[in-house]
């Protein structure tokens, strides 16, 4: 049997409310992702796909079940498994250079690598002009470049995104998930990309995780076959892929289903 | 954001949330305080009021003039030392504890409690027992001033360190960060503007009641002299004592605000 990097098995999620009630958000999940894919978790708002990327994250414990990272138990949140929030995250009392390099000051990464690792990635993000630019100063796009640099040159095994580009425009967004194809086939970063933007998710992943709410279930794990195995690098050529239609209708259809729960 | 104003359209006086033009602002300010003055000076001069109990502006000027001349800068050193020791002290102490309480929800569980029930005494109602512990030295004058607003800047610090948006503070977890290095990598760095802001409205207390201080218990100061000088009926010393208090108010609050500029320029680019 194949390695898997993350293993996910049988997780389930059961909030506490007030008056003795709970909510359980997650049910009896079980999913793995593969050392450099990108697995996108897509699904109706409530359905947990917030909650298990946390879990994933270690910010929030599971109620059962088990997460595994290369074999190893997770407990608690630590560098190699770095997250991007919709919202904005920069430190804004640091330039962009040294935003970049925070993680690895307080991993201990010396001065010198750190600078040159930034600057690695800033480039790579596209913000080489900006590295002595306070964030405040740059756009919504830019501000989640930044935090996707600073994450990436982290080093994490496996970048986790709770719909990183929720809050950006249309044309920002498609910038932006070009971008992440870039970055993952420039770094082979394996990611975890959680959306409910139906051609997001398409374009981005090797394997869908498709889930229903209420409680958050796995309903079909989706492998959209038609993409070549080299991964598309832009929007318009996705589009004109034989077999886009066909999942993209699906997945709509799925859609539709759960909102009629 | 300044608005144009388009040709054909009478601007109104009172506009809602429409700001004013530099020359409109300049003349407003000027021109509330020529009012102010030129009642206070047709008041006394066409003698509506009792010349001993609100003497004349050239008298108050007079009378600062005197009063410096004699001496008079030594109480308000004595003065601006006390409250820039107490003040000091108070945020020695408010800074570490507003912080950890906000950081840590076991230490504002211990704390909160005791804190928020020290807030609504108020400080006054101390002196007399401070006054029995301590004597009549510098030392009840201190802590009047300490215990004036130690539990407010520490209940205002604990709040803004609680308000740093989760996410934040999460995004550090995940990059590695321990505690410590969360609290004085990422949430010290975030709430420290607004550490600043709170001392700054802080200072403003610690005046009210260092001039409490000064006129119950002590004998030099700028409330001393306030009070001896109601003795022998100098109102002009009387108001000069106002004054001065009000330009250290201000010199500090400008202190405060380049402070702020200098130390945090991030927040100062953004416009
Ligand atoms: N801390 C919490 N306490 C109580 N209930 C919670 C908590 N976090 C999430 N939930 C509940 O768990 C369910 C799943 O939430 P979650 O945020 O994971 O969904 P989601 O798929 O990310 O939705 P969205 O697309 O709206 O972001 C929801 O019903 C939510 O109200
Ligand atoms: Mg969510």
């Amino acid at each position: 049997m194949s390695q898997h990097l993350l293993q996910i098995n049988n997780v389930s999620k059961t909030f506490a409310l007030s008056k003795g009630r709970s909510l359980t958000a997650v049910d009896d999940v079980s999913f793995a992702v593969e050392k450099g894919s990108i697995c996108v978790l897509l699904g109706p708002s409530g359905s947990g796909k917030s909650t298990i990327l946390r879990m994933i994250a270690g910010l929030e414990a599971q109620s059962s079940g088990t997460i595994a990272l290369k074999g190893a138990q997770i407990d608690g949140p630590a560098r190699e498994r770095g997250m991007v929030f919709q919202a904005y995250t920069s430190f804004d009392w640091m330039s962009v250079g040294k935003n970049v390099e925070f993680g690895m000051k307080i991993n201990g990464v010396p001065a010198k690598e750190r600078r040159e690792r930034a600057a690695h990635f800033i480039g790579l993000v596209g913000l080489s002009k900006f590295i002595d630019t306070y964030p405040s100063q740059l756009s919504g796009g830019m501000r989640q470049r930044v935090a996707i640099a600073r994450t990436l040159a982290n080093a994490p095994e496996v970048l986790l995104m709770d719909e990183p580009f929720g809050a950006l425009d249309a044309e920002t967004r498609w910038q932006m998930q070009e971008l992440m194809i870039e970055v993952a086939e420039a770094s082979g970063t394996t990611m975890i990309i959680v959306t409910h933007d139906i051609e997001e998710a398409i374009f981005l992943a090797d394997k869908i995780v498709f889930l229903s709410s209420h409680p958050g279930r796995i309903k079909e794990e989706i492998i959209p076959e038609f993409k070549p195995a080299k991964r598309i690098r832009n929007k318009e050529e996705l589009l004109e892929c034989p077999g886009y239609i066909d999942i993209e209708r699906k997945i709509m259809r799925m859609m539709r289903e759960e909102g009629q729960h | 954001m300044r608005q144009k104003i388009s040709t054909g359209r009478k601007p109104k006086f009172l506009q809602v949330r429409v700001s004013v033009p530099r020359r409109q602002m300049l003349i407003s300010a000027i021109g509330v305080w020529v009012v102010f003055f030129g009642i206070w000076i047709l008041a006394t001069s066409l003698h509506w009021v009792n010349p001993l109990l609100v003497p004349a502006p050239g008298d108050v000027l007079g009378a600062t003039v005197r009063l410096f001349a004699n001496g008079f800068g030594s109480d308000v050193l004595i003065s601006m030392m006390r409250v820039l020791v107490s003040f000091t002290l108070a945020c020695l102490v408010a800074i570490p504890l507003g912080v950890a309480m906000g950081a840590f929800p076991a230490v504002d569980a211990i704390l909160a409690p005791f804190v928020s029930a020290w807030r609504y005494l108020p400080a006054p109602s101390f002196i007399p027992i401070l006054l029995m512990w301590f004597g009549t030295g510098e030392a009840p004058k201190l802590a009047l001033l300490f215990l004036g607003v130690i539990f407010f800047l520490i209940t205002l610090i604990a709040d803004h360190t609680k308000e740093i948006r989760k996410e934040l503070i999460e995004t550090a977890l995940t990059l590695g960060a321990g505690r410590w290095a969360t609290v004085f990598g990422v949430m010290l760095p975030a709430v420290a503007p607004n550490i600043l802001t709170a001392m700054r409205q802080m200072l403003a207390v610690v005046w009210t009641y260092l001039v409490i201080a000064e006129i119950v218990a002590s004998t030099t100061g700028i409330g001393a002299m306030m009070m001896r000088a109601r003795r022998f009926l100098h109102t002009d010393e009387i108001l000069s004592g106002i004054i001065v208090i009000g330009v250290m108010g201000l010199i500090f609050d400008k202190v405060f605000a380049i402070l702020h500029r200098r130390l945090f320029p991030y927040l100062q680019e953004v416009r």
